[in-house]
């Protein structure tokens, strides 16, 4: 059946990963907070998809819990709480960042660039067949990953630094699960708890960076320099 | 088995009675040569008979370890004098305890007797604890030092066998590594047993004190115990030295021991009573902080008979 | 056969399920009275279970070794109970026992009582990784459950978070504690990379496949780094600040057998992955080893905290343990394997002796602290009326530490001076000096400690109180002296039955030196211990002590012959004719060790300022200030200027932070594109 069928699988995956791009790169685009934040939870729902095709294909139970975790807390869970944030802190649009949104644009698609180059170097054309299901989208989980890190460079608010954090986290994930079958569980629980912990944490402390200096603006904690 | 238990109850009486003699002689000896009179050889038999006979006081400040001392210090004493080689060159209890533990049984007694000294709060046995814990601690890399010459020399630490290679060996005595190490154990020996000029065994003066401080408040039957143990001392370190480096006299076994070997052994340790009384008569205490470096010079002397053991 | 791997797996369950009921005890709303003793029944079970499997670990003679997989590379959760593991494992779980009996008593009276369940959590955690640290066989699991160790020994020594002295104490601890680790992980991996695995199996003898620039470079780090935690000079200054603030049945493990594990990794280093090394390797830590011995005891003298006072004199015994490694590596390099074992056996066994002695103490003299609210000996005295049975243990332990026959210290010192001995006829001309000096200077730290104890036992015990507090102290409770009696015992059973725990070893030598030492050991049926051969020079502990006994009957013969008639008065101690003696009289530590002070005054370099108040004139003062310190040495010429380099430098680096974050990120950003794009083009 078209279910069983390996190249169903690959072909399923690369377009949700070609999807994932396009919302990475619309987040960069996007000034509304809110947006952004759906964008990714979507984000993260397809990645969990992609985890569950990888673990459909190969017979890998214990990546269908790694898909799992990934919905109920990146999917749900921190959209949610990233959300009920916003409401508290009545922001609803970014300021314009450093580089602006054009040039923003260019430098994440010269980053996907850089990434599939990288990605090259893994590439190992002869292992065909189910365990190389997902080898296609290394390049998308390196761009996710360096476009992530440089919306956290770019960004001024500390709302969307996290979500960029958020973004990056999911790049490693995606290349976790395109190169191996994931990382072994206990390395994985652990990413999970750390970005938990900091998410948490950095909700908290935006909020008193909001009430102690009246905005978000990250640049201004350089005053307190030594 | 009955052979060694004849060997070693000799022993005990040889320890115990001739230690009073060696202390007589000293006193005796060097009040002639200060033009005195002096008390007479066996007046310390007579002190340690009345010491014995007379009634006690215990401060009351003091607990059991003032009690225990006295009888701690006089069986690691004897104990350590069943150890070494007297008259024949096996010692009764070698076997089971060579010159390592003639050292530290003499430290243990050292132990409980400084103890002592803290126990009766005054200022006197503090005093005299921390002087006497000092000299000894300082004086030991000398001590173990030549003991370490004469063991390597002898193959072993157990002193039956230092004294039966020394027997083998007559004249050894004059080689230099010899005679360095029986100058620095010389050295030791007037430390250890505190006569002058590191400290004088006559005065009660809290300058000078350093032994006659721990014991101040000790008095009868304990007093004697511990004269007793003090004389003992002398005799197990001055035994070690003549018995070590000058063998003449032992007798390989104790059943071949004769009155000779007897007389020769107490005629060795009488004359290093005499160096010992004439460097005392001859020289002046030394101020307590001037001691270290005597004990210093020693522990050179036993380095270089050390050294020489193989440059030579 | 024997169930050893059961007993080991049994003894590390009962440990965790200790720390799992601990946190529920603390998370509990109301603490119950029976909750400290309850968890600390646990953590004796623990430890009599390990000290099961460790017992049989050493007579099976074949090695036992276990492992769980993980998923990461390089990491495997292997555990070995060779013979080495078994011996400090036994210590280890000899230590706990006692301990825990002890804490079940002090537990609810000390400072520790406000949050017992956290207490007993982070004690089980301690042991439990202490006994992972002795039998881990992977670099990795090592270094994991090593820094487990320090972590719950710093909680457990800033336990008492409240004093600023015991957060600076527990600070210096972990920051030392880190820097040696980093240092360990250095030298594993220059070994690891040699053998390509991280397994301590692969690692057996392979300090001589490295060529010998890089397995100098590996051997000084990996010295130095369990130096760190061993505590040898020059590394040591976390000892004295740490040990004494934490609470003392915590101080107590912590001398014991932390400092050990420091041990166990040089033996395992020096012994297991480096075979034969080069003279001036074992020259090395022999002289650490007399330094470290020397030095330490030095300290000890001038302290008058009495647990600063014990935690120097760790770092003494640590020297004494270290003459004894440094000569065997010697005589292993000139080829004289049965020497080789008498060192390494006088060496261990000192490892033992000490752990048991040093706990003894530290239990006795936390009982002491308990009772008169103060470290400071100078407010002691007469204790010994009040806390008889504390002052019997700790006299024991005085005795012991101080290398006095007949008990465990005497024996293993003499070990290590006939190893000594023995080194002067087996070296060559140039390196055979050393032991004869490293004899004469341990002959001189043995009679240092032994002056320092007079002092701490005198001081603390015996005379008049010195203080209300001390006036008013009254003995520990019996939980608190079982904890000591059982390691009182062990003392004197370690020492009286030397010749029958020697045969623990012939399994650890056999497997390092090839050579079974303890038939050589043990001569006279059983009776005898010698160095080799009884021409060598031997030993009795047992006929000692019947022979001070039994000798001891002659002057009672003499009292009882003569002076059983005469009186036996109680009287006031002479006092020049002053109006009473009182505790002002007695003789203070400071005094003490005076002597000593003045003649190393060059080391010390003591300063003193007598400063006298008068109004009339100066022939009449009306008070009179003291004040006496001692320079500390290594802190003032070593880590000062450590530190104000290391401040420069960062200050120095200061004008790269910006304190944007945004600029830091461009920085690492920039770093990773360089990375990626030189990674992937090579």
């Amino acid at each position: 059946m078209f279910w069983q069928d390996p190249q169903f699988g690959e072909r399923l995956i690369t377009m949700m990963a070609a999807l994932v791009l396009v919302l990475q790169i619309m987040m960069v685009a996007q000034r509304g907070l809110v947006t952004n934040i759906r964008a990714f939870g979507l984000q993260s729902f397809l990645l969990a998809a992609i985890a569950a095709t990888i673990a459909h294909f190969n017979h890998a139970p214990h990546i269908y819990v790694v898909a799992a975790l990934t919905l109920i807390f990146k999917a749900i869970l921190l959209p949610l709480v990233l959300e009920r944030l916003v409401a508290k802190i009545e922001i609803r649009l970014e300021i314009e960042p450093f580089l602006n949104v054009p040039v923003s644009v260019i430098v994440s698609g010269f980053l996907t660039l850089l990434g599939y180059v990288v990605a090259e170097s893994f590439h190992r054309p002869e292992e065909a067949g189910p365990a190389s299901l997902g080898h296609n989208t290394l390049a998308v989980a390196i761009a996710l990953f360096l476009i992530g890190f440089f919306m956290m460079i770019n960004r001024r608010k500390a709302l969307t630094q996290v979500l960029a954090l958020l973004c990056l986290e999911n790049g490693l994930f995606l290349a976790a699960i395109s190169l191996t079958f994931g990382m072994p569980l206990i390395v994985e629980a652990g990413i999970f708890f750390d970005v938990l912990v900091a998410t948490l944490l950095l909700a908290i402390l935006i909020y008193r960076i909001r009430e102690t200096f009246d905005s978000m603006d990250v640049s201004r904690l350089s005053r307190l320099k030594g | 088995m009955m052979e060694r238990i004849l060997t070693v109850l000799a022993q005990i009486v040889l320890v115990l009675f001739l230690s009073p003699l060696i202390t007589g002689f000293s006193r005796t000896w060097k009040a002639r040569l200060q033009t005195r009179r002096g008390p007479g050889i066996f007046q310390p038999y007579r002190d340690l008979a009345k010491l014995l006979r007379k009634g006690m006081v215990i401060p009351d400040t003091a607990s059991w370890v003032f009690g225990a001392t006295p009888y701690v210090l006089f069986s690691t004493t004897l104990l350590a004098g069943l150890l070494i080689p007297t008259v024949s060159a096996q010692a009764p209890l070698s076997a089971f305890g060579g010159v390592l533990a003639v050292v530290y049984l003499l430290a243990l007694g050292r132990f409980f007797l400084a103890l002592g000294g803290l126990d009766t709060g005054s200022s006197f046995g503090g005093l005299g604890s921390s002087r006497e814990m000092t000299i000894s601690a300082i004086a030991e890399p000398a001590l173990m030092l030549a003991v370490f010459t004469v063991a390597i020399g002898a193959g072993s630490t157990n002193l039956s066998t230092v004294a039966q290679a020394a027997l083998g060996q007559s004249w050894r005595f004059l080689a230099p590594s010899q005679m360095l190490a029986f100058a620095a154990l010389f050295i030791v020996l007037i430390a250890e047993t505190g006569r002058i000029p590191v400290d004088n065994p006559a005065t009660h003066l809290e300058l000078t004190m350093i032994h006659e401080a721990m014991i101040l408040e000790y008095s009868g039957p304990y007093l004697a115990l511990i004269e007793w143990s003090a004389a003992m001392k002398q005799l197990v370190l001055m035994t070690l030295l003549v018995n070590v480096f000058i063998p003449f006299g032992l007798s390989a076994g104790w059943s071949a021991i004769t009155v000779l070997s007897l007389i020769l052994f107490v005629v060795k340790l009488l004359f290093l009573a005499a160096t010992v009384v004439l460097m005392e008569t001859t020289n002046a205490k030394l101020r307590l902080f001037r001691v270290p470096e005597l004990l210093a010079v020693a522990f050179i002397l036993s380095a270089m008979a050390l050294i020489s053991t193989f440059l030579f | 056969m024997w169930p050893t791997r059961e007993l080991y797996t049994a003894g590390l369950l009962v440990y965790a399920l200790g720390i799992a009921g601990a946190l529920a005890g603390y998370a509990a709303k109301r603490t119950r009275r029976w909750l400290p003793g309850l968890l600390c029944a646990v953590s004796l079970l623990g430890a009599l279970l390990e000290f099961g499997a460790s017992l049989t670990a050493l007579f099976v003679r074949t090695e036992l070794s276990w492992t769980l997989a993980s998923g990461v590379p390089y990491l495997r959760y292997t555990v070995r109970l060779d013979p080495l593991s078994a011996y400090f494992n036994l210590a280890l779980s000899l230590l706990a026992a006692s301990v825990s009996v002890y804490s079940a008593g002090y537990i609810g009276r000390s400072s520790v009582r406000k949050s017992p369940g956290l207490f007993c959590a982070l004690l089980n955690l301690l042991l439990l990784s202490l006994t992972l640290v002795f039998t881990a066989s992977n670099i990795l699991f090592f270094l994991i459950v090593w820094e487990l160790t320090a972590v719950a020994a710093y909680f457990l020594v800033v336990f008492d978070h409240e004093s600023a002295e015991a957060r600076k104490g527990g600070l210096l601890y972990l920051l030392m504690s880190r820097g040696g680790t980093g240092m360990l992980l250095i030298g594993f991996l220059l070994l690891a990379s040699a053998a390509g695995s991280m397994d301590f199996a692969a690692l057996h003898g392979i300090g001589q496949q490295l060529p010998p620039a890089l397995a100098a470079i590996a051997f000084l780090l990996l010295f130095l780094g369990f130096g760190v935690k061993a505590g040898i000079i020059p590394v040591h200054i976390w000892l004295p600040a740490a040990h004494p603030v934490a609470p003392s049945n915590i101080s107590a493990l912590m001398s014991g057998i932390l400092i050990k594990a420091g041990i166990y990794g040089m033996a395992r280093v020096f012994f297991d992955f480096y075979g034969t090394v080069p003279v001036w390797a074992g020259m090395t830590v022999l002289v650490v080893g007399v330094v470290s011995g020397l030095l330490g005891v030095l300290y000890a003298l001038m302290e008058h905290d009495l647990k600063r006072l014990l935690a120097y004199h760790s770092i003494e015994n640590i020297g004494i343990i270290l003459m004894g490694f440094g000569s065997a590596l010697l005589f292993r390099s000139f080829g004289h394997p049965q020497l080789a074992a008498l060192a390494l056996v006088a060496g261990l066994f000192h490892t033992l002796n000490h752990g048991v002695f040093k706990c003894l103490l530290f239990l006795g003299a936390g009982g002491v602290v308990h009772a008169t609210h103060t470290r400071n000996m100078e407010e002691m005295g007469g204790l010994i009326r009040r806390m008889p049975s504390s002052a019997l243990y700790f006299l024991i332990g005085a005795i012991a530490i101080s290398g006095l026959p007949p008990l465990n210290g005497f024996v293993s010192e003499w070990f290590t001076y006939q190893a000594l001995l023995a080194g002067f006829g087996a070296t060559p001309a140039l390196t055979r000096m050393a032991f004869p000096i490293a004899g004469a200077l341990l002959a001189l730290t043995a009679a240092l400690a032994a002056a320092c104890f007079v002092k701490a036992f005198g001081i603390t015990f015996l005379a008049l109180p010195r203080s209300e507090r001390a006036e008013n102290a009254q003995e520990v409770p019996l939980l608190m002296r079982s904890g000591m009696a059982i390691l009182a015992v062990a003392c004197v059973l370690l020492g009286l039955g030397a010749t029958w725990f020697l045969p623990v070893f012939d399994p650890i030598t056999q497997g390092i030196f090839g050579v079974a030492i303890s038939p050589d050991l043990v001569a006279g049926n059983g009776l005898l211990l010698t160095a080799g051969s009884t021409g060598r020079g031997s030993v009795s502990t047992v006929v000692i002590a019947l022979a001070l006994v039994a000798l001891g009957a002659i002057p009672l013969l003499l009292w009882l012959v003569w002076g059983r008639k005469s009186a036996r008065l109680s009287g006031p101690t002479w006092d020049c004719g002053l109006p009473g003696l009182t505790a002002e009289n007695e003789y203070t530590a400071t005094a003490f060790s005076k002597p000593l002070r003045m003649i190393f005054a060059a080391l010390f370099r003591p300063r003193r300022e007598i400063q006298t108040e008068f109004e009339v004139s100066a022939y009449y003062p009306t008070a009179i200030h003291f004040e006496s310190e001692i320079k500390p040495t290594f802190e003032t010429h070593v880590y000062e200027p450590l530190r104000e380099l290391v401040l420069s430098l960062a200050s120095r680096m200061r004008r790269v932070q910006a304190g944007s974050i945004h600029v830091y990120l461009t920085y690492v950003f920039i770093t990773l594109i360089l990375l990626l794009i030189f990674g992937a083009r090579g």
